[in-house]
């Protein structure tokens, strides 16, 4: 099987629309998390939430274009052309077809759905736009990445909530390890602040009302966000052989269900999702320095992500940095594993690992180092990406500096 | 039993497929086996009831018992006969 390496690295995030942005906000601790009356209806101007603002999509795109994009496809499209040009990756005719695009999203074109049912159901409006369909349908994204950049291999859109990124990344992962493709552009974007999806997220009472604090004793919940981030992945002897800047490898993957609750997490299934992704890559629990956790801020996933931590790494679980940058750019869904993946892969190139922010005091339940709120000078040798999705579905992905 | 607590009790019989009478003022949730989708579901129920909104997070409105509950909701209900404003959500 082939080594599969990451040459380039593209984000849209609450704290930035870049990836140098995102990473100096996210290692300075500095939170995109507030309320934001001006920016939302009413209904929802009390809500805690992580929002892209400033985000100018007309400048950004083509009008004729713009019309086909959700805003989840619009942050995929910008995150793929920084991933694209910091890889400076160029496509041969011939290697169009060996390119694949997986990205995920947990719920699609929700902006466009509210739009549009609102004009049906709000102003009794008879008709809906006649692009809400290519515009909502959660394949969108993927699709126009591989127009923007004509690749013609294998594309589709992964959704599995929480970790549909993950998803997506592990399974273009494969694709160019096994030898099918030799370039991905993958992650995952979604745009899910929308009236419809807050109040229901409402309605499930697991809503921080002041910030996202994982692992403190007081926290309080989960704060939504959005957005997106691609990054591009190819063979390492293709990297190799362009003289391409090479961050880190890819080196496994670990996927898992908990067959348990619709919505509680289970510790065994994540547990058993981080031990595949470092037997997948032949990592040895005592060489990874670095989780970037789930780390959702709610009571119970901290809690059960913590004691998954412990089973798979046990006294090894104490040398580990551990952080959430939800703390900083919010919980942004099925985009969530691709922003997170991004400081993942900068901790091992930079060696600074990026804090949990907004820490206050220790849970017992959470008693492992979560770096709180100082980022921290410290060599990454390997390191893994955890999303665990409402449904238990488990998706882990381990990155180690290339040897 | 007052009647919002009577109200309270069949809405919570209701979702948990139980007899109302089985279920008691000081029942801890625990005990009557109420989950956390349970919960959510409960709580919905009552806010359509009595068209009111539970304030989720808020030390006022921990909702460990059926006492707790019935508290709740007659202290919105005061808030909302008494013209004060009612909350805006569970983050107000």
């Amino acid at each position: 099987m082939r080594r599969v390496v990451v040459t380039g690295l593209g984000c849209v995030a609450p704290v930035g629309h870049s990836v140098p942005d995102f990473w100096n906000a996210v290692v300075a601790g500095k939170s995109a998390i507030g309320k934001y009356p001006q920016h939302v209806p009413e209904l929802i101007a009390h809500v805690v939430l992580a929002p892209v603002l400033n985000f100018n999509a007309d400048a950004l795109f083509d009008s004729k274009k713009l019309i086909l994009l959700d805003r989840f496809s619009q942050f995929a499209l910008i995150a793929a052309r920084e991933a694209v040009k910091d890889a400076g990756l160029e496509l041969t005719e011939a290697e169009r077809p060996r390119t694949a695009v997986v990205l995920g999203s947990g719920i699609g074109g929700n902006t466009t759905h509210d739009e549009q049912y609102q004009r049906l159901a709000k102003a009794n409006n008879p008709r809906v736009h006649p692009l809400t369909i290519p515009r909502l349908m959660l394949n969108a994204a993927t699709s126009q990445v591989t127009m923007e950049f004509g690749t013609t291999g294998p594309a589709y859109s992964i959704s599995s909530a929480c970790a549909s990124a993950n998803h997506a990344i592990g399974q273009a992962f494969w694709f160019v390890r096994s030898g099918l493709c030799d370039v991905a552009l993958t992650g995952g974007s979604e745009a899910c602040l929308t009236i419809g999806t807050i109040k229901a997220w409402e309605a499930l009472r697991v809503m921080s009302n002041d910030t996202c604090r994982p692992f403190a004793k007081d926290r309080r919940g989960m704060v939504l966000g959005e957005g997106g981030a691609v990054i591009v992945i190819e063979s390492l002897e293709r990297a190799q052989a362009r003289g391409a800047r090479i961050y880190c490898e890819i080196a496994g993957f670990g996927m898992s269900s908990d067959a348990g609750d619709i919505v509680y997490p289970e510790e065994k299934g994540a547990a058993s999702a981080m031990e595949s992704a470092l037997r997948d890559g032949g990592i040895a629990p005592d060489q990874v320095d670095y989780i970037n956790a789930h780390g959702t801020g709610t009571a119970a996933n901290d809690s059960t992500e913590t004691g998954a931590i412990k089973r798979v790494f046990g006294d090894h679980a104490r040398q580990l940095a551990i952080s959430s940058t939800k703390s900083v750019h919010g919980h942004a869904l099925g985009a969530a594993g691709a922003i997170e993946i991004i400081a993942a892969i900068k901790a091992l190139e930079t060696g600074t690992v990026p804090p949990t922010a907004n820490y206050t005091e220790p849970d017992p339940q959470c008693d492992l180092d979560y770096v709180p709120n100082e980022a921290r000078q410290k060599k990454v040798r390997a390191a893994l990406s955890n999303s665990f999705a409402f449904g238990g579905l488990n998706a882990v992905i381990a990155l180690r500096q290339l040897a | 039993m007052s009647e919002v607590a009577q109200k309270v009790v069949d809405i919570i019989a209701r979702e948990m497929k139980v007899e109302p009478g089985t279920i008691k003022l000081e029942s801890s949730l625990e005990d009557l086996k109420i989950e956390s989708l349970d919960v959510v579901q409960i709580v919905f129920a009552i806010e359509e009831t009595f068209d009111i909104t539970i304030p989720s997070n808020d030390k006022e409105y921990e909702l460990k018992t059926v006492a707790d509950i019935v508290r709740g909701v007659e202290r919105l209900m005061a808030q909302k006969s008494g013209g004060a404003k009612p909350a805006a959500g569970p983050a107000a």
